[in-house]
């Protein structure tokens, strides 16, 4: 059978180009239908191209480490099916860098005053992130590093005494993502408590009607973030290599710890689905991060991500921005306070903390006060979610 | 300066110029041309022991032609010289000990050991540099010909070259130059009958006297080997270049040695080198001097005397110090300041 | 005619020229001039018009077509007491004159041991845009600037051509005055004096903060405007006009370069193997650890100078093809 192309998938709408991260198999070997054949980074997220039938691998045609576009031919296989072949590669899509590998691992790419800066600043190259052509490191990318460092809590600059082990390749990248997103995209939070008395009522009200999914807090949470970007969507924006895009429809992520690392599933038109199709998609979206099975369209898309960690009692999450994403609500737990009621007596109330953190290349303060208030509004009059 | 080299810097009209020099004159050229000789054969078998670098070409057999052109020539004048320009450096007055130091490659040479037996220069003399380029010094001669004339001087410039040279297009240019110009500037072309390693009959299509005619310019042939007869031609020539403009002087003379120190000379009739040592200038001189009445004796005498001086300026040259790198270095520009290097 | 040093309103580019070989001619009598066309006619693109009357023939010679006898007989002159200036009409005529400059006028004062020195100017206009063709407009400054023992210089405005060729024909050794043909009718607002100015040194002739973008001759004019359409995206350009090849200014070059950590050398000579590849060179060397991204370089492509003035308008370098590769160090 002849060999055929493996290429680089188009793993979202917005994406040109991919880092193959690492290779899972090699020239000759067997691959059975699912296998994981390699594992590609994008803006958003490290994922695991699985062989589409059976076949064996042939050719590796760009090493690990290398950025190359969408189509590119990244290995030859002779197979029963179109591998992880998306669209058919051309010649022109070839890579663009085969970037050498050390020994040691990746070779960094980076410019000369920015390995100066960091050498100056003691900062190693390998904990950044580039933002230059192939990643690569620039002054700027140094800077910010260097910036963000004076930011945090003084620490001492010697490694945690303990036991060691090697960062496994999805450690690594959902920390350097981590690391991009804290380093280059400048964050602001907004903050508020929302009083979900009603909201909890609205919930235990539905879940004990017999034939719809059980409906959590985090549905409830999730459908009115889609109903507020629905009302406001001047706010469903990203920022894309110096381009404001403005995204249509009302789509909205949700961090996941899969047991496996971190990932941010999308799910369509948060805010026009019935709470119950929304809460159908949820758990599906879930369910396929925790099987290692989020397509790349799972993961594409959405200006707005919510995650909450309101299960483990934190009073409040600050959460950062996913890389691609413009802004993240933070959801912590639900607490019973007293609160003042028109007539200065203390009430008892359930309250929710929110955390809303937003890109500042896109949104402003007032902006996002306005949009978290509008989220709150919902939570706290949550009737309105049962419109679909 | 002492000795031989005085003559050089003698006034033109000291020699009998309408005719052969008298025997003291021609004794005087007779001492400049063994010098020469014996600095070259010196220079031989420096060569051949490895003690000059490089490599170098000897204008034995053709001393007549330096020390008789420049008999006619004063300090002030100048000269544009060509690889085999050994001859003409001594003859122009190099001091003999830094010529043999530049030679030796030290840093006490003339040139401090950058230039060599092919750029050997002395410009307190007028010796503007032998050449490595095949006619090159045709416009420089010419240029400072030019200089003489719009500064007021009243001095000649004077470019040697072979036979060879007459196939190079600045050859043709210079002469019409000069002639428009009217610039006091003297062809000297020493016709050794070799251009290189091809004899020059399959070279030059064309003879001198007839290139010279077209330009309008006097040309003058003479017995380049005869060293009275070259200085008495020189002599009158120069005197009318100085007074009047361009003109030629074709000395006819013979290459004793190869193109190069090394050359086998294949190429040539073992014949023909044979007959060289009859038209040795040096012999030419020594029989007219001895039919002068001058003895064997005062010949010997002179000869010891350059002896001396040659071995001398060797054992001084040998004696010189390695050029230092970062001086050269240094010395590329006559006013340095920025870039790199 | 005005005074000497005095004020003119407005100062033209070949009017400098003029302006610097009388007041040399007039301060040294040893400064002469030949060439050809250069007496009688005035020059071909009449920089020397006027001086013949003023000075002489004997001082403004013209001569036969004979390029290598005119330089060659300059680097005689040279070397015995006159200060010659001579014109080359066009650049791709020096190719006639590289034995004298190459292998006398440069090696002189070196081979000779430092004896004296050769103090010649060789002027000749370079550069395209008038449709003149492969043998009329090339850029060959490259070749002479590769030779230790010359000196390059190609102003980019008339002050520079003035101050430029009067440190020229001062200075002792051979120097290679390159003027741009197209920048003979270019006039700017006339200083209050004009005065030599030194060999070796750059001018910033526009400060900025992102990007250093180097240039000479014509060039600049290409990188000024370049420069004022990436302000108007806010990037600041500092353009630095070299106006010396060699010796170049290598220290502000570098200077510039750590201020902006990019770099674009723009010129219209063709880029490979050209004056741009040297300061990349250098500046990939002793500036390192400056550079925030590749130093890119706008010349013109691998090939000789087309004649269709379609074919030309393409192979000079551009304003757009300047803001490009000030993109590319940004990226």
């Amino acid at each position: 059978m002849a060999a055929s192309a493996i290429v680089m998938p188009k793993l979202g709408l917005t994406m040109t180009e991919g880092l193959l991260a690492s290779w899972r198999v090699a020239p000759g070997d067997r691959v059975r239908n699912g296998d994981v054949l390699f594992v590609v980074e994008t803006e958003k997220i490290a994922t695991e191209i699985e062989a589409q039938g059976d076949g064996r691998i042939e050719t590796i045609e760009v090493a690990a480490g290398a950025t190359v576009p969408v189509g590119a031919v990244v290995a030859t296989w002779s197979g029963g099916g179109a591998a992880a072949a998306v669209p058919e590669a051309t010649p022109e899509a070839a890579p663009v860098a085969s970037q050498p590998r050390s020994s040691g691992g990746e070779r960094i790419v980076a410019t000369p005053l920015a390995r100066r800066l960091a050498r100056d600043a003691g900062v190693p190259l390998a904990t950044l992130v580039g933002g230059g052509p192939r990643g690569r490191i620039r002054a700027r990318d140094v800077e910010a590093a260097i910036a963000a460092r004076a930011a945090a809590p003084a620490t001492s600059d010697a490694p945690a005494a303990g036991d060691r082990r090697a960062a496994t390749g999805m450690e690594k990248t959902v920390a350097r993502r981590m690391a991009q997103a804290k380093q280059t995209i400048p964050h602001f939070y907004v903050l508020a408590e929302a009083d979900v008395t009603e909201l909890l009522k609205l919930r235990d009200d539905l879940n004990a009607m017999e034939g719809l999914t059980r409906i959590s807090i985090n549905h409830l949470v999730m459908a009115a973030v889609g109903r507020a970007i629905v009302r406001m969507p001047e706010i469903n924006v990203v920022w894309d290599e110096d381009a404001v895009v403005q995204l249509a429809g009302s789509d909205v992520g949700m961090a996941v710890d899969s047991g496996r690392g971190l990932f941010a599933p999308v799910v369509r038109d948060a805010g026009g689905r019935s709470l119950d199709a929304l809460a159908r998609d949820v758990d599906a979206l879930v369910a396929r991060a925790r099987t290692g099975q989020l397509s790349g369209d799972d993961l594409a898309g959405g200006a707005i991500a919510v995650s909450n960690v309101g299960m483990h009692g934190a009073s409040h999450l600050v959460p950062i921005i996913n890389p691609g994403q413009s802004a993240i609500l933070g959801v912590a737990a639900i607490k019973p306070v007293f609160r003042p009621d028109a007539n200065a007596q203390p009430t008892l109330c359930r309250e929710i903390g929110l955390v809303l953190a937003c890109d500042h290349r896109v949104h402003n303060g007032v902006a996002a006060a306005r949009f978290l208030d509008c989220v709150t509004g919902i939570l706290q009059h949550p009737l309105s979610l049962l419109r679909g | 300066m002492e000795g031989v080299a005085t003559v050089t810097t003698r006034p033109s009209g000291e020699l009998n110029v309408s005719g052969a020099p008298d025997a003291a004159g021609l004794l005087d050229l007779y001492g400049q041309m063994v010098l020469i000789r014996r600095c070259e054969e010196r220079l031989g078998a420096l060569f051949a022991d490895g003690e000059v670098p490089g490599f170098i070409h000897l204008s034995i057999g053709q001393e007549a032609v330096s020390v008789g052109v420049m008999s006619a020539l004063r300090r002030d004048d100048t000269i544009a010289s060509t690889h085999r320009g050994h001859g003409h450096a001594i003859a122009k007055g190099l001091p003999l000990e830094g010529f043999f130091l530049e030679l030796l490659a030290r840093d006490e040479g003339l040139c401090r050991g950058r230039g060599g037996s092919m750029h050997v220069a002395d410009t307190s003399v007028g010796m503007l540099g032998a050449n490595g380029i095949v006619g090159a010094g045709l416009p420089i001669a010419l240029g400072s010909a030019l200089a003489h004339q719009q500064l007021g001087r009243d001095a000649v410039a004077v470019a040697f070259f072979g036979d060879g040279a007459l196939a190079e297009g600045v050859v043709h240019e210079c002469f019409n130059l000069a002639r428009l110009w009217n610039l006091p500037l003297l062809f000297v072309c020493e016709n050794n009958g070799w251009s290189e390693f091809l004899p020059s009959s399959k070279q030059i299509a064309f003879k001198l006297g007839e290139l010279s005619a077209a330009f309008g310019l006097p040309h003058v042939a003479v017995d380049g080997n005869d060293v009275a007869a070259v200085a008495a031609a020189a002599a009158d020539v120069v005197g009318k270049v100085r007074a009047g403009g361009p003109a030629v002087l074709e000395c006819v003379t013979a290459r004793m040695r190869g193109h190069f120190e090394g050359d086998a000379q294949k190429y040539r009739n073992p014949d023909e080198i044979a007959r060289l040592a009859e038209r040795d200038p040096v012999g030419i001189a020594a029989r007219q001097l001895l039919k002068t009445g001058i003895d064997e004796a005062e010949l010997t005498e002179v000869a010891e005397t350059v002896e001396r001086r040659v071995e001398a300026a060797v054992a001084a040259a040998r004696g010189g110090r390695d050029p230092d790198f970062e001086a050269a270095k240094a010395g590329v520009y006559a006013r340095a300041g920025g870039g790199h290097g | 005619m005005p005074a000497r040093g005095a004020v003119m309103a407005e100062l033209r580019y070949l009017r400098a020229v003029n302006q610097a070989l009388d007041d040399a001619m007039a301060a040294d009598p040893s400064v002469v001039l030949f060439g050809e066309d250069v007496g009688e006619a005035g020059g071909s693109f009449g920089v020397t018009r006027g001086l013949r009357d003023r000075y002489g023939p004997g001082r403004v010679r013209d001569t036969p077509i004979s390029e290598a006898t005119i330089a060659g007989a300059a680097v005689g002159a040279a070397l015995s007491g006159l200060k010659p200036v001579i014109e080359i009409m066009f650049m791709d005529f020096t190719t006639l004159v590289m034995d004298a400059m190459v292998n006398q006028a440069a090696k002189a004062h070196f081979m000779f041991g430092g004896q004296g020195s050769v103090p010649m100017v060789l002027r000749t206009p370079h550069g395209g845009g008038l449709g003149a063709g492969p043998q009329h407009s090339q850029c060959l400054e490259a070749w002479f600037a590769h030779v230790p023992g010359l000196k390059v210089v190609c102003p980019a405005d008339p002050v520079s051509a003035y101050g430029l060729l009067r440190a020229a024909i001062d200075d002792p050794d051979p120097v290679i005055v390159v003027e741009n043909k197209a920048l003979y009718a270019m006039k700017v607002e006339a200083p209050e004096r004009l005065e030599a100015i030194p060999i070796g040194k750059a001018s910033i002739v526009r400060p900025g903060r992102d990007v250093s973008i180097v240039a000479y001759g014509a060039a600049v004019k290409t990188a000024r405007d370049a420069a004022e359409r990436l302000a108007s995206d806010g990037v600041e350009a500092e353009v630095i006009d070299l106006r010396s090849l060699q010796p170049w200014d290598e220290a502000a070059v570098l200077a510039s370069l750590s201020g902006t950590h990019r770099l674009v050398i723009v010129h219209e000579a063709v880029e490979a193997f050209g004056v741009g590849g040297e300061i990349a060179a250098r500046m990939a060397d002793i500036g390192f650890d400056e550079l925030d991204g590749p130093i890119v370089r706008v010349g013109a492509p691998f090939m000789p100078v087309p004649f269709s003035r379609a074919l030309e308008s393409a192979y000079q370098p551009s304003v757009e093809r300047v803001v490009a590769a000030v993109r590319r160090t940004l990226e």
